[in-house]
């Protein structure tokens, strides 16, 4: 595709020097720390609302309770903050006016594209490795020990599970580009937030790639390989429609 | 320094920068369309157009440069009609339309080597390029500062620079002077003058008929959609001449919906 590379450097250096990827990592991470870690307490404590609403997984404990909890709240935080900036780098253009830069070019318009999601996925990538990292600390901080093989492989999984959340987020640029500009993203995001959570509520969050890797990461039994696939293909066809989109681009609105 | 390319001769007698046949389009919901539009920006040439507030200049030029389809006719971009057209016939444009290249939190500098990017100019290149054309738009001073800090005027140089930083041979500008201080409207038209010395075809848009008798070299007049004339760059009174043209052209419209 024309201009690949390009594009990728172009959009590289855009992501790097805004404030909204970083900014956005913050609060993730701290937000997620915040609430497993309030939540945790709150169990310890026995406030029976806090263990009302954890469920089953209030019956866990040490590392289990705590990547479980994580999990959970990975599953619609995560997607929202993914959701949001896969929605701003698609959408600013457009609500900046920039989309007219990026017109009779030699780098192709669906390269462009591309690079967005090349860019965008290094930066999920590299968010789960931190929340990955962080959840260790925290999990030593909170007394369950050093992690072993069931608990490094419980960890392995949040971070198979936030960088999946990441690909879940994708129709999120189609949103963005239907509607051309931001707001749509995040709509489309919370509707498929919202869709996950019903969805697993009414027992077929399995066969919804929204709500699939959650459950695997609690349950790597509940979900099987081929229900998993589906969180590929959704995305496949994200990217499918989205670049599809940006090739037949036309301002006329 | 960047190496400005000389047209060889037979370049400069067959290749036409930009051409427009029979282009029109229309909205479905009304708004500015243009219709059975016949253009043609010759090589050395600035070609301006001028209109009133939606009379179709920027839909036009979105026709030219593929932001929109034209329901009928055709665009040729150096001869290769835009459907065709690859990197190799769009590395030779350089357009701002509406909205400069100018992300808020890059400074001036990095969105214009941005753009030399995206237009092909190879990394090592670049750096030299984007000097130039800095200096080129008297934006030396604000080249470190953020696009964000900068004032309309100076983000409007930044996307002129990102449009011209790749020496391109056929440009594209909607109302180019827009937010300009003095200054700025009288580098922008030394650079366009350089650039059409060179042998690049220009096409701008424009309300400023005294600006554009300074510049052009053709003049095509704009009304509801249609080229309804021109005018002579070198004329004694352009905006008498302009304004006689567009009543001319309401008239004749108003008396045709009346007889219909």
């Amino acid at each position: 595709m024309n201009g690949l590379l390009i594009a990728v450097e172009v959009e590289l250096r855009k992501a790097v020097a805004s404030r909204v990827l970083g900014a956005t990592t913050i609060i993730l991470v701290l937000g997620l720390v915040a609430l497993t870690v309030g939540l945790e307490l709150g169990v310890r404590s026995g406030n029976t609302n806090v263990t009302a609403q954890l469920g089953p997984l209030a019956a866990l404990d040490g590392w289990a309770r705590m990547v479980g909890l994580v999990a959970q709240i990975t599953a619609a935080g995560a997607l929202i903050a993914f959701g949001v900036v896969l929605s701003w780098l698609v959408g600013r253009e457009f609500g900046e006016g920039t989309i007219t830069s990026m017109f009779a070019l030699p780098v192709a318009r669906p390269a462009i594209m591309l690079a967005k999601f090349a860019v965008y996925l290094a930066w999920v990538l590299a968010v789960a490795l931190v929340i990955t990292a962080v959840l260790a600390v925290v999990g030593v901080a909170l007394g369950y020990g050093m992690p072993h093989e069931p608990e490094l492989a419980a960890l392995a999984r949040q971070l198979v599970l936030t960088a999946l959340t990441g690909l879940v987020a994708f129709p999120a640029a189609w949103a963005a580009t239907l509607g051309r500009g931001l707001l749509p993203g995040i709509a489309a995001t919370i509707g498929l937030v919202v869709c996950g959570q019903v969805m697993a509520v009414a027992g077929v969050g399995a066969w919804f790639p929204v709500a699939a890797p959650a459950l695997w990461a609690l349950d790597p039994s509940a979900v099987t390989a081929p229900q998993l696939a589906l969180v590929g293909a959704l995305a496949g066809i994200a990217v499918a429609l989205t670049v599809r989109s940006w090739s037949r681009l036309e301002l006329d609105r | 320094m960047t190496p400005r390319r000389q047209l060889a001769p037979t370049e400069r007698l067959h290749t036409v920068p930009l051409q427009a046949a029979g282009v029109s389009r229309v909205f479905a919901g009304g708004g500015a369309g243009v219709h059975d539009i016949d253009l043609a920006v010759g090589t050395g040439q600035i070609h301006a157009l001028v209109g009133l507030n939606g009379a179709g200049k920027s839909t036009l030029m979105r026709v030219l440069l593929g932001m929109l389809r034209p329901d009928a006719g055709q665009v040729r971009i150096r001869d290769v009609a835009i459907a065709d057209a690859g990197p190799h016939e769009w590395r030779e444009v350089g357009h701002l339309v509406e909205h400069p290249l100018a992300y808020g939190e890059l400074t001036g500098r990095q969105n214009v080597l941005l753009a030399a990017r995206l237009h092909g100019i190879a990394r090592v290149r670049a750096g030299a390029a984007v000097e130039q054309v800095l200096a080129e738009l008297g934006l030396e001073r604000y080249a470190g500062v953020r696009a964000g800090r900068l004032s309309l005027g100076n983000r409007q140089r930044v996307g002129l620079a990102a449009a011209l930083v790749h020496e391109p041979r056929v440009i594209v500008l909607d109302e180019p002077s827009n937010a300009l201080d003095p200054a700025g409207v009288i580098l922008l038209r030394e650079s366009l003058r350089r650039r059409a010395g060179e042998g690049a075809g220009i096409l701008v848009s424009s309300h400023h008929l005294d600006e554009v008798a300074r510049i052009a070299d053709r003049i095509t007049v704009l009304n509801n959609g249609r080229i309804i004339g021109t005018l002579d760059p070198g004329g004694v009174d352009l905006e008498r001449a302009f304004f006689a043209l567009v009543h001319a052209d309401d008239e004749r419209r108003a008396a045709a919906e009346e007889a219909a």
